[in-house]
């Protein structure tokens, strides 16, 4: 491993200065992707710019009238998963958050690395996308319809630092997963909200450019909310994923079924295996 | 020195074994070595260090394949901190020799594998880093020392080795085909055992007259041991004293000194290995890595110790990994039911270079299972691919074989159409038959196989398995009952050696097996206490450094507590008479004035009477003549060949929901007989971890290679399902003592018996599940959801495609 800088700024401005300064620097969050990407040798970078003491990056405030949630980047999982504020107003974003990983993956990442991350399996960008939620970075505000660009892809600029993210408070929202028997992370993971608009239906784990909407899936349950509104849909296996835990037909098959159980379940997160 | 040779034995022959005063053998004892190990005081290779320490860094090959070209060092070697760029062309000049693993399993019990036409077995030649090819990914080329670790892995990044690609193999079906690509030049096709074994006349006419032929075919897949502990080598030479100190833990230090000493061309007095606490074997440890060798001889080279430890991701590509065994069975099956005769062909898969044939050699012996079949034969065969080395991995080869037999047995019930156990039942091995002799020659030594299977029924209550079945049916769910019988054996390298030395205040048992967990300080001092009815607190196990390990056999096969127990007793049988010859010189008697009884001297004419410890307290402070002068001490040598046979059956429930393929065991029950049982907590233990593991290869482990470019998919625990505590149920296990008559104690062994059926009875109850949907299935293992479900669906299509009314025994459950 090579040489590494550890800088630890004390507000945005810093990082992005610090950022721009140095070609080779990254920002770390909770290290729980960019730490085992370096030790791979995935990642090499010179700098490391901790934003997770950046005041203001942190914690979770309900906008009055309880019409949206805004958590700040290094917000970690954990404190997601226990805050009595998200279990009050979108309990199963709280359930999201404490089935990611384990406990240590739980204690140290952080919503902003996940999303910045944008793995095409990891749960809050199926989360941000269902609620429909706003990336608010240090530069401007981006609606999840348009962040979440393809694999590990997203609108961010280079040097662009996710400052929080403003999550509408649904009517309700349910989470449905079916997890991978070795890294335990979603095969398909299916986020269903309703809200007055209509129902939004996000899947994570499955496409090939990353998280998606179900749009015929929407439509049905904007129609009918009930899992007989589903019954004779069937989502098209052409853009999803093939690799060792699925092939595209089963991951089809696994959005259809894991769709009925967050239907069944709003409220909370159901994991199956 | 004694040399005697046990072949028959009586359980309880020896007078120093009194069931009746035993105060610890038998009694679920906590293990001594927990408070070490949870406590974090464990000593595992990573935990030594030296003063002054370099470190090692490996060159691995990217390929499957690949003439080496060149290798270029010159950049690494300018490198901060590199002391040494090493390669097959440097460990040639310095005339290192190729590892001798001794593959071929050799005591007059085992089956005699042989290469194609009879000829000797070639394995090829396993040198510490090649020179001519890379044979499979992760194969070691070059090796870095540097200061750092850091700076060792930076300049294996710049060492230029240029590869020529070469056509490679993995699959063992094609690389036995005659134009595969070829991994060893020096052998025609890849083929490097072809043994035909068995009555194959008489085979081919039961065959002929049978009234049922069955057949089953599977590949039983590739997968590793994953041991905690990553692999680790600390290897040091003093120029003084021209000797060598390797720190590895290991399945047994004297076996990995024996061979360094072959490798670096040394007597074996100059080498010294220490092998403390292991953090898991399972077999991947028992065979000697090439980089125990390269720590050593790089030491000498730049004259300081030199450490490697693995990374995760080297331990995936690069541990020994475990079976690999295509095989192809058949039955012949008269009127009755009565099993006629049956055919093997069992094809292994040994990877680049040949390790051990002990999985296809100790799978060849068991054919035959639990069941009295009068008749079989046997093709074995083995070849190499381009893949890393197999070695017996826990209950090397039986789980593979078990796995053949059950599910034969299982598919012929369906096809005559007769209850499964009841088949069990007519063709089980009766105890008065026993010793058995089977029909390719291996000789049960006992067991009572009717009477276990029976006490599992009812310890699974299978009988209520049905209204189990039907009430998963009304919440949608398929459940399915699996069922297996197994017999395994175990064998082992046969020569043991035991110190026993009696102390003042305690008892010192230097032996030369080394566990990975096991608990050997436990059970062997539960032994040693008993025979010498000395407290058990008292009694310590000494193990793992060869320069007071003298000589020992290591820990493989299920032999340590078998060959413990037996030279433990026999060493105390001389300890003994080494103790009255004592007492009597001490206390100035003739001998025969003395009598011992269960742990006291008495002196037969007064009341004097002295326990061991006072025994030996006075012998201290006394002035004993030469032939005494040691003390309370004996070294005991022992050979014992004989093998045992532990045995046992499983059920399991497993219930899968149709709409994921995702599958559940709701129940899972075993009965082991394991001989005598010494600790039932260890056992059962034991028996648990087993399990997992024999469960984790049938539903989620796989080393998986990828068909278009030969590379490993699977390199970390992201990628490879292990066996967690929420996927298991709570087991039902019960042990079953059918004393062996072939040592002593008539211990078995305990280690395997959970893994040996675990294969046969999850895939027996996954196919009972699927059946109304799919029939049989030709389902490999691991048993996945995707799997599942994708066998679902073809199921359903076949169904509709056949006939839209159902014929099935069972209807189908909709959810
Ligand atoms: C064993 C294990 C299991 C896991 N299981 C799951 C799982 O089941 N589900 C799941 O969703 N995830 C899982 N994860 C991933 C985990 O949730 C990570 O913590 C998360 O994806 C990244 O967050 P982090 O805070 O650790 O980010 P870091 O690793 O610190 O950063 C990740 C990337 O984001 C960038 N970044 C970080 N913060 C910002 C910011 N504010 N603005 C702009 N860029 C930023 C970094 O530069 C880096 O490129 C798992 C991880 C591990 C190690």
């Amino acid at each position: 491993m090579n040489p590494i800088t550890y800088l630890r700024p004390g507000s945005v401005d810093e990082a992005t200065r610090l950022r721009a300064d140095f070609e080779e620097a990254k920002y770390l969050s909770g290290g729980h992707t960019l730490l085992p990407s370096m030790k791979q040798g995935l990642a090499r970078p010179s700098h490391l710019i901790d934003l997770t003491a950046i005041p203001g990056l942190r914690g979770i405030a309900v906008e009055a009238g309880d019409a949206a949630l805004t958590i700040g980047a290094a917000t970690r999982h954990v404190e997601v998963a226990s805050s009595a504020d998200v279990l009050r107003v979108v309990p199963a974003l709280a359930g999201l958050a404490g089935s990611i990983g384990d406990r240590q993956v739980r204690n140290r990442g952080t919503i902003g690395g996940s999303v910045a991350n944008n793995d095409p399996s990891a749960d809050y960008p199926a989360g941000l996308l269902g609620l429909g939620a706003t990336v608010v970075t240090n530069q401007r505000e981006i609606p999840a319809d348009e962040y979440f660009v393809g694999l590990f892809d997203t609108a961010l600029e280079p040097g662009e630092v996710i400052v929080r993210v403003r999550l509408p408070v649904p009517l309700a929202a349910g989470y449905a997963k079916f997890r991978s028997a070795a890294s335990r992370y979603s095969v398909v993971g299916v986020f269903v909200v309703r809200t007055p608009q209509g129902v939004r239906v996000a899947v994570t784990g499955a496409g090939e450019g990353g998280v998606f909407r179900a749009t015929a899936l929407e439509a049905a349950l904007s129609a009918n909310f009930s899992a007989e509104a589903l019954a004779g849909l069937s989502i098209d296996s052409g853009a999803l994923l093939r690799d060792m835990n699925a092939t595209p037909e089963y991951r089809a098959n696994l959005i259809m079924v894991m769709a009925r159980h967050a239907v069944n379940n709003m409220g909370r997160v159901s994991m199956y295996k | 020195m004694n040399d005697r040779l046990l072949k028959t034995t009586n359980p309880g022959g020896s007078p120093l074994i009194n069931e009746r005063l035993f105060k610890s053998i038998g009694k679920p004892l906590q293990r001594k070595e927990d408070q070490r190990l949870i406590t974090g005081k464990g000593r595992f290779t990573d935990d030594f260090s030296m003063a002054d320490q370099t470190w090692a860094w490996m060159v691995r090959s990217p390929y499957p394949h690949a003439r080496i070209v060149h290798i270029d060092k010159t950049a690494a070697l300018a490198m901060p901190g590199v002391l040494a760029v090493l390669t097959g062309a440097d460990c040639m000049q310095d005339g290192l020799n190729a590892i001798q693993h001794s593959p071929v399993p050799s005591t007059q019990y085992d089956v005699k594998l042989r290469g194609p036409g009879d000829t000797p077995v070639f394995t090829g030649q396993h040198y510490l880093l090649p020179v001519d090819k890379a044979r499979f990914v992760g194969e070691a080329i070059a090796m870095v020392v540097a200061e750092t670790r850091d700076q060792a892995s930076a300049a294996a990044e710049a060492v230029e080795v240029q590869y020529e690609e070469l056509p490679w193999v993995f699959d063992s079906r094609e690389a036995a085909k005659p134009d595969a690509p070829r991994v060893w030049e020096d052998i025609p096709g890849n083929v490097l055992v072809d043994a035909t074994f068995g009555d194959i006349e008489g085979t081919e006419k039961a065959f002929a007259a049978a009234a049922h032929v069955v057949t089953f075919k599977s590949h039983v897949g590739r997968v590793t041991g994953v041991g905690l502990e990553p692999r680790a080598a600390l290897g040091h030479y003093d120029a003084d004293g021209d000797a060598y100190t390797l720190y590895a833990g290991s399945g047994g230090a004297v076996r990995q000194k024996r061979e360094l000493a072959d490798v670096l061309g040394v007597d074996q007095k100059k080498i010294r290995v220490l092998s403390f606490d292991v953090g898991g074997n399972f077999g991947t440890r028992n065979r000697l890595y090439v980089e125990a060798g390269l720590v050593l001889w790089s030491s000498k080279k730049v004259g300081r110790p030199v450490k490697f430890r693995a990374e995760r991701s080297e331990s995936f590509l690069t541990d020994y990994q475990g079976r690999d065994l295509v095989t192809d069975v058949s039955l012949a099956i008269d009127r009755d039911g009565k099993f006629l005769a049956m055919r093997a062909h069992n094809l292994s898969n040994v990877g680049s270079v040949l390790v051990s044939l002990s999985p296809l050699g100790k799978g060849s012996g068991l054919i035959t299972g639990s069941y009295d079949i009068p008749l079989a034969t046997l093709r074995a065969q083995a070849v190499f691919t381009n893949t890393m080395a197999t070695q017996a991995y826990r209950s090397s080869g039986r789980p593979e074989v078990t796995f053949a037999i059950e599910r034969l047995i299982d598919r012929a019930a369906l096809q005559i159409g007769m209850d499964r156990v009841e088949l069990r039942r007519r063709n089980l091995v009766k105890p008065d038959q026993m010793p058995y002799m089977n029909a390719v020659g291996s000789t049960y030594d006992s067991g009572e196989y009717e009477i276990n299977m029976d006490a599992l029924l009812e310890l699974g209550d299978f009988a209520g398995a049905e209204a189990r079945r039907a009430e998963a049916q009304s919440r949608g769910k398929l459940l399915g009952i699996g069922f297996c019988n197994y017999v395994e054996s175990s064998i082992g390298t046969p020569k043991e050696r035991v110190d026993l030395i009696v102390h003042a205040d305690s008892v010192e048992v230097v032996i030369g097996t080394q566990p990975a967990g096991q608990g050997h300080e436990t059970s062997f001092a539960q032994v040693a206490a008993d025979v010498l009815n000395v407290p058990f607190e008292q009694v310590f196990i000494i193990m793992g450094d060869t320069d007071v390990v003298s000589a020992g056999g290591g820990t493989h096969s299920g032999r340590s507590m078998r060959h413990a127990s037996t030279i433990i007793v026999l060493a105390a049988e001389e300890l003994v008479m080494q103790g009255r010859k004592i007492a009597a010189h001490v206390f100035d008697v003739a001998v025969d004035q003395l009598a011992y009884d269960d742990g006291v001297f008495r002196c037969l004419y007064d009341n004097r009477a002295w326990t061991w410890f006072e025994l030996a307290a006075k012998a201290a402070a006394a002035k004993l003549p030469p032939e005494l002068a040691a003390g309370l001490r004996v070294r005991f040598d022992n050979e014992m060949h004989t093998p045992v046979f532990p045995n046992g059956s499983c059920m399991c429930e497993i219930e899968i929901d149709p709409e994921t393929g995702s599958l559940e065991i709701k129940r899972y029950a075993t009965i082991d007989d394991v001989g005598r049982c010494i600790n039932p907590l260890i056992v059962h233990g034991q028996a648990h971890g087993a399990i997992a593991q024999g469960v984790g290869q049938a539903m989620w482990e796989g080393c998986h290679i990828d068909p278009a470019t030969g590379q490993p998919l699977v390199g970390s625990l992201m990628d490879y399902g292990m066996p967690r505590f929420d996927n298991l149920p709570s087991f039902k296990n019960e042990i079953a003592e059918v004393l062996s008559p072939t040592n002593p104690f008539g211990v078995k062994a305990g280690g395997e018996g959970g893994t040996t059926g675990a294969l046969a009875v999850i895939m027996s109850a996954v196919e009972d599940a699927l059946l109304p949907i799919c029939g049989v299935i030709e389902m490999e293992m691991p048993a996945t959801p995707l799997k599942v479900w994708t066998a679902i669906q073809e199921g359903r299509k076949r169904q509709r495609e056949k006939s839209p009314a159902r014929t099935d025994a069972r209807p189908e459950v909709t959810a």
